[in-house]
């Protein structure tokens, strides 16, 4: 994949003082995961790509929404040209408690959705709607507070909150933690339409490596901040995976 | 019992309690249902509901603004000395609440962009704030307000047939544009937002040092406002005018049901429990306490409020 | 000694201005803090020092605690014993009037501590409750300043005024040693972890206030010594200047952090401060600007956020 289709790339990123750098690059409808023992670099990383975590070293650069390329150094600008970003642990980081569902889907798109500063509500409750049903959210009304939502619900609820936003690219940090079987079967379904349909290529940390296997493309496998292999879809297999995540070459 | 009260909408139940208590002034204190009374305590409520807006929108956020009586107190002896001195009112308003949202804003930005709690900021600008202003007056104000003004929230005023001065339904329009834009701006939704979780609020693309900045800076202004139409209230210019209102904005915001962890409650709520304030005070005064026993009673009954409706949630239902 | 302050880099601004102001003071008034004079000059600065410390342990015990009730209940124990225990009941002896006050000031921490923790009422509004509670009992007992008191209470603004101090710091010192001490720590920098690993966070909480009302009793003895009479208007400010003391100290308001060291250098601060600008007679309202602006300055040059914006734009 050349460096003209990508829409995110990193060159040169060290993680760590003295760790190797790190080269990356993902296209339009890429799934990329990121993979590594507890610790090992994968969360500092995909935090740096979004712009939330100042690497030692090393340049990221995103496609953004009017083909400018930008260098990603600040969360809220990257995101203004088409990041997106799913936090892990949505109890602390995404879910707004007390507020409504509405108000926890439409926080982040409202910019894109007023008139002099005035909400507008119809067409936000129009495109609830529509996620509602492509994710099959499954609430008791819009204006329900988010903690009657079930983990699966409410993660589907934090998704729904970015593809509001129409993002150019999606990092996702263990999306599906946390989340029943059959909510996480549709995340993956969802998933796969996002990038195969859209083309929003996705980058997914998982500690999950079963997930990683069923859903990326290929896989970066992280050892002591650094990047220890990348392998590519027919490469792809648990013990290669586990093997790299313990700083082995499998056979 | 403390959970069946809990089902009640706050502002419901503090609009009920503002009754409740109405109605035993009645029944204690031989005078207390007169027009000029009920007259009184709306102008009163409403004075102290203005001086809560600001209040009400810092509690949300998830801070609590201390400044608001030092602020009362600088407008009302900033707009009468200028007033005095001969600048027309015109210029002395906007001047006046421009100032104090300046201060407002600073301390929204050092708050938000330092994180360090609003409590201190907020005492430390207002307490340097009054002992400039009261440095600048060597202690002695003058100076009053326009006519227009005291008409304008004189116990005795009246719209045409309506018993009520101009401030009331000036502060009703208020009001309503108040709890609209709590309710349906971006602004306002963003309020709650970083209210509930400022982290989360953050990561979704809400700018806590704007939105602080741009809270305290409003909750500035409506002091402000408040300290002049106390000028027109009183007649004479005090700086420390503002002093009751201190205690009597957060406990309106808290009776009315926005409780100090941020993220809920909303305007209504602060209109009732300033009626129940107001409403409590005047029975007191009614029933021969003087202002010390008053203000120990108002004390215990706050806290007794508070302890039935906005307790805070154990530790272990926040792991 | 130096290894210590290292590891307690949030006093750093508190001693440099300790150093600087004691300099400053002595320069320009040496008859006060020559050693014939000391004990003057400590009894004018014990009540602020006993204040400042007695507003730490519910700020260290965190999530929003504070106890703004330290100054209205100095207020209180003042006339209280003017008023109702000398004048009233004609008790002058030290060994009832002490015990007395410090009963008084274990009732009113337990009340706070009773609704700040176990009701969970939120603590300013709690302690706002009780400040006016106690400012309102003090105005009705002694509506204007009124009234005497023994000689060995005088004597606390003087002579024995380090007295109170030392009680203080020995009982500080002592419960440094008992594992309350830890678990307050540990309540105030997580009271998440503190409570899944067993610690009585509830407890913890309580006795911080009940500790705080104990050490503001002290405080207001001191201060009925300073004053030598019933004053209900003095008590006012030191809830302020408490708080001010205390944020000097580095002390932050999230809790976790902090010490005796922290309130009584914020405190001394402070009073240096007052000595100096007073010696230039300036009014009380330039006071207030100073006061004000000094507590804004000090929670801002000692936010740790404020170091890691500097060193971002060093770097950027």
């Amino acid at each position: 994949m050349t460096e003209k289709r990508a829409i995110l790339t990193a060159r040169g990123v060290r993680l760590a003082p003295g760790a190797s750098p790190i080269d990356f690059a993902i296209g339009p409808g890429e799934i990329v995961g990121l993979a590594g023992l507890e610790g090992h670099g994968q969360d500092m990383f995909i935090q740096a790509l979004c712009g939330l975590h100042r690497p030692e070293a090393g340049e990221i650069r995103l496609q953004g929404k009017d083909g400018h390329v930008v260098q990603v150094t600040e969360f809220a600008k990257a995101a203004a040209q088409g990041l997106a970003y799913l936090p892990r642990d949505r109890r602390t980081t995404g879910v707004l408690g007390g507020l409504s569902v509405f108000d926890n889907f439409a926080i982040a798109a409202l910019p894109d959705h007023q008139r002099l500063g005035i909400v507008d509500r119809p067409r936000l409750k129009e495109k609830l709607a529509h996620f509602t049903r492509e994710l099959g959210m499954v609430y008791r009304s819009p204006s329900a507070s988010i903690g009657t939502l079930s983990g699966g619900n409410q993660q589907k609820v934090l998704l729904a909150r970015w593809l509001a936003r129409e993002p150019r690219v999606m990092l996702m940090n263990d999306p599906t933690r946390g989340v029943d079987l059959g909510t996480r079967m549709k995340l993956y379904e969802v998933f796969r339409r996002l990038a195969a349909d859209q083309g929003i290529p996705l980058v997914i940390l998982s500690s999950e490596i079963e997930e990683i296997l069923q859903l990326c493309h290929r896989v970066l496998v992280f050892r002591e901040a650094g990047l220890f292999a990348e392998l590519e879809r027919d490469a792809m297999t648990m013990d290669r995976v586990i093997a790299a995540m313990f700083g082995q070459e499998a056979a | 019992m403390s959970a069946a009260l809990a089902r009640i909408p706050r502002p419901v139940a503090a609009l009920l309690l503002a009754l409740a208590i109405h109605l035993i002034g009645m029944a204690l204190i031989r005078g207390f249902g007169t027009m000029f009374g009920i007259r009184a305590m709306l102008v009163l409520a409403t004075l102290l509901a203005i001086a809560a807006i600001g209040q009400t929108l810092v509690i949300i956020i998830g801070g609590i603004d201390l400044s608001i009586p030092f602020v009362i107190g600088f407008a009302n002896v900033t707009a009468a000395q200028l007033y005095g001195d001969g600048v027309p009112f015109a210029v002395v308003l906007p001047l006046v609440l421009l100032v104090a949202m300046a201060i407002g804003a600073l301390n929204g930005l050092v708050s938000a962009s330092l994180a360090i709690h609003p409590l201190i900021v907020t005492l430390g600008t207002g307490t340097a704030l009054q002992g400039a202003v009261q440095l600048w007056t060597a202690g002695f104000p003058t100076g009053a307000a326009p006519s227009y003004v005291t008409s304008f929230v004189s116990i005795g005023g009246s719209i045409g047939p309506i018993p009520v001065p101009w401030l009331i339904p000036a502060f009703l329009v208020l009001a309503a544009l108040v709890i609209l834009a709590l309710g349906r701006t971006v602004y306002g939704r963003r309020l709650y937002a970083l209210g509930s979780n400022p982290r989360a609020a953050q990561l979704a693309l809400v700018d806590p040092v704007r939105t602080w900045t741009i809270t305290f800076a409003l909750s500035a202004g409506f002091a402000a406002l408040t300290g002049v139409l106390l000028l027109g209230f009183s007649g004479a210019a005090y700086a420390r005018v503002g002093e009751p209102y201190l205690f009597q904005t957060i406990a309106a915001v808290v009776i009315g049901g926005t409780t100090l962890i941020g993220g809920r409650g909303g305007y209504l709520g602060t209109i009732a429990g300033a009626l129940c304030l107001i409403e409590l005070t005047t029975v007191l005064v009614g029933l021969g306490l003087k202002p010390p026993l008053v203000q120990a009673t108002l004390g215990v009954t706050i806290v007794a409020l508070v302890a039935i409706y906005g307790r805070e949630a154990h530790v272990r239902e926040l792991i | 000694m130096s290894r210590w302050l290292a590891g307690r880099a949030y006093l750093r601004l508190a001693a440099a201005l300790f150093v600087v102001l004691l300099a400053v003071n002595i320069a320009l008034n040496p008859v006060r803090f020559a050693p014939a004079s000391l004990g003057v000059t400590i009894g004018l600065a014990s009540g602020l020092i006993l204040a400042a410390i007695a507003s730490m342990p519910p700020i260290l015990a965190g999530r929003g605690g504070i106890d703004i009730s330290v100054g209205p209940l100095m207020g209180l124990v003042n006339v209280v014993v003017v008023r109702w225990l000398v004048e009233g009941l004609g008790i002058e002896s030290p060994f009832l009037i002490v015990p007395l006050v410090l009963l008084l000031g274990l009732l009113s921490g337990a009340l706070n501590g009773l609704l700040a923790t176990v009701l969970r009422i939120q603590p300013i509004v709690a302690t706002l409750g009780t400040s006016l509670f106690y400012a309102g009992i003090t105005l009705t007992i002694v509506p204007s300043p009124a009234g005497t008191v023994p000689a060995w209470i005088k004597a606390l603004a003087g002579p024995t005024s380090i007295l109170p101090l030392a009680a203080v710091a020995l009982l500080w010192l002592l419960i440094k040693r008992l594992p309350f001490y830890e678990q307050l720590l540990c309540v105030g920098s997580d009271d998440r972890a503190a409570y899944t690993a067993g610690i009585p966070v509830t407890l913890v909480r309580f006795l911080a206030y009940v500790l705080a009302g104990l050490i503001a009793a002290v405080g207001g003895l001191c201060l009925t010594g300073l004053i030598g009479s019933a004053d209900p208007n003095i008590a006012g400010t030191y809830t302020l200047l408490a708080i001010s003391a205390v944020a000097l100290g580095g002390v932050s308001l999230a809790g976790g952090r902090g010490g005796l060291v922290a309130a009584v250098l914020g405190a001394a601060d402070i009073f240096l401060l007052q000595t100096a600008l007073t010696f230039f007679n300036v009014s009380t309202f330039v006071l207030q600007i100073v006061y004000g602006t000094v507590l804004t300055v000090a929670v801002v040059l000692n936010a740790d956020r404020l170091r890691q914006l500097l060193r971002r734009r060093r770097h950027a």
